[in-house]
């Protein structure tokens, strides 16, 4: 209904709905629909520069424990690590690596806790949109029971990054902490028969967990985002039950001919 | 389709005509896409190119974010709650009692035969080792075996990947049963001005694994009797006579 009170507007000479018609005479494009869904990056894709963990790490001995010290301290005085930490605390003035390493650790915990009891809501708060299908890849049908036993070091920052997507301004810090823990974890499967691990016995883990924060947004949370798995890590505790290995894949087969091809070619112009 | 076909006799060309229409269509149907013009003839003139838009030839055709074929939503047709069967979560099995055993339900949906045809050859794997079923179905001369015995294999391929199945001959074949699926109605042509219905009938095939071995009987009540058993059946019927009119 057209405003009648305040304003006087004239009739117009032609009807409103032959507009498209007139348009059209003059050759004049029809008005394009605002279509547009907004977008937020809430996460990055991955982790930029991974921590390398140094080989040998997490086995006991008076050395090396002098030697991680070190590198403690190194991690303090310089390094790109010292300035992603200077950045953060641009945004965030009382960030302390020390403090927010225990911080660290309860999300973690709380993390474990959520995936249990498969609270998706949690999750999300806990766990960056990346990590998230990650951590509930094989989760959906099994029941997992999960403990925390102790820490059997303190939780360590050992390496930290910032990152700017898009524009210079949106940056996401990304912190890498480590934990040498006692945890047990039991899976059982859909019937309800254990699959894997146990409820009794603990296991010491040594993991690397990169967390992640928009510090750009005021209402930015740190999350777990991934975890760096080191070449020398030893295999995990291998299931109960007996399976078929896997035929090796075509691809392998190929790869490994063409580098059989390429042993022959040299070896022939060698000769 | 139908120029492809070779000359024959009026009547056989009359089926494959009906047989060919209805298999082109079937085979949209499967695809569940259906190559429909995107614009009526009357709406192309409207909507061609004008002076104002460039040149088909020299806009970039990206093959991103298009998508051919039937742009609506087709209701999903088939069946929709067996599978959910296999996500069925069960409580850890408490300390002392016995593990409960793994099951998967798989189904093969729309096979190009029979309900009523393939009923046998559901009853005739039914209760069996999944082995013992694989083997046995290589030898029956129905065109569903083939279809059936697809089903068992996959079925156990699905229940050692994702249901935690140990040993994939372990399994036995705890329910096997047929459902209705499609049909397409043609006619033919008979004598005299007569007219007959021709029905293309469909079928599901439904099958649950379960691991273990498999119960003696599965029918208990329809079992052969032993010895002992069939010698207490005539002694009760010959203890319930009477003698009528007797003091």
């Amino acid at each position: 209904m057209r405003q009648t009170c305040s304003v006087f507007q004239p009739p117009p000479a032609r009807p409103n709905r032959w507009r498209h018609r007139r348009m059209k005479e003059k050759g004049v494009q029809p008005v394009r629909p605002w279509m547009e869904k907004p977008v937020f990056i809430s996460a990055t894709s991955g982790t930029f520069e991974a921590y390398v963990p140094p080989e040998g790490d997490g086995k006991v001995s008076a050395t090396l424990a002098a030697g991680a010290k070190q590198k403690f301290e190194f991690l303090e005085k310089k390094g790109k690590s010292m300035m992603a930490i200077r950045k953060i605390r641009q945004f965030d003035e009382d960030f302390d690596p020390k403090v927010f390493a225990e911080e660290a650790q309860q999300i973690y915990v709380d993390m474990h806790k959520a995936l249990a009891d498969f609270d998706k809501v949690k999750l999300h708060q806990m766990v960056t949109e990346r990590a998230f299908p990650m951590v509930t890849n094989q989760v959906r049908n099994k029941t997992l029971r999960w403990q925390f036993v102790s820490s059997l070091e303190p939780p360590r920052v050992v390496h930290a990054r910032c990152t700017d997507v898009i524009s210079k301004e949106n940056i996401f810090a990304q912190v890498t902490v480590r934990f040498h823990t006692k945890q047990t974890l039991a899976v059982y499967d859909r019937f309800g028969r254990l699959q894997h691990g146990s409820e009794v016995v603990a296991k010491d883990v040594l993991e690397y967990v990169v967390f992640e924060k928009h510090v750009a947004n005021t209402y930015g949370v740190w999350r777990i985002h991934d975890k760096i798995i080191p070449d020398w890590m030893p295999p995990r505790q291998p299931s109960y039950k007996t399976y078929k290995a896997e035929e090796q894949t075509p691809e392998e087969t190929e790869v490994a001919v063409v580098e059989e091809k390429e042993q022959k070619v040299a070896e022939t112009a060698v000769a | 389709m139908q120029g492809a076909v070779p000359p024959t006799t009026p009547a056989q060309e009359i089926r494959e005509f009906g047989l060919a229409a209805l298999e082109s269509s079937l085979f949209h149907l499967s695809l569940g896409t259906i190559q429909r013009p995107l614009l009526c003839t009357s709406a192309s003139k409207l909507l061609s190119p004008s002076d104002t838009t460039t040149p088909s030839s020299l806009v970039q055709k990206s093959t991103l974010h298009t998508s051919a074929g039937n742009q609506s939503w087709e209701r999903p047709r088939g069946p929709r709650k067996w599978l959910v069967n296999n996500q069925t979560k069960f409580e850890p099995t408490p300390f002392g009692e016995q593990e409960r055993p793994a099951y998967v339900c798989h189904v093969k949906e729309n096979i190009k035969y029979s309900p009523d045809k393939m009923w046998y050859v559901a009853c005739l794997v039914r209760g069996m080792k999944i082995d013992d079923a694989i083997h046995q179905l290589q030898f029956v001369h129905k065109k569903g075996a083939v279809a059936v015995r697809e089903a068992l294999e996959e079925a156990q391929e699905l229940a050692v990947r994702n249901h935690n199945v140990e040993f994939k001959s372990n399994l036995w074949v705890s329910e096997s049963f047929v459902g209705k699926g499609l049909v397409i109605k043609g006619f033919r042509r008979h004598a005299r001005r007569r007219f007959g219905q021709v029905k293309y009938k469909h079928c599901h095939y439904f099958v649950t694994l379960e691991e273990g071995e498999p119960p003696e009987h599965y029918y208990p009540n329809s079992r052969k009797l032993t010895p002992q058993e069939m010698l207490e059946e005539w002694l009760e019927s010959k203890r319930q006579r009477t003698i009528p009119m007797s003091l």
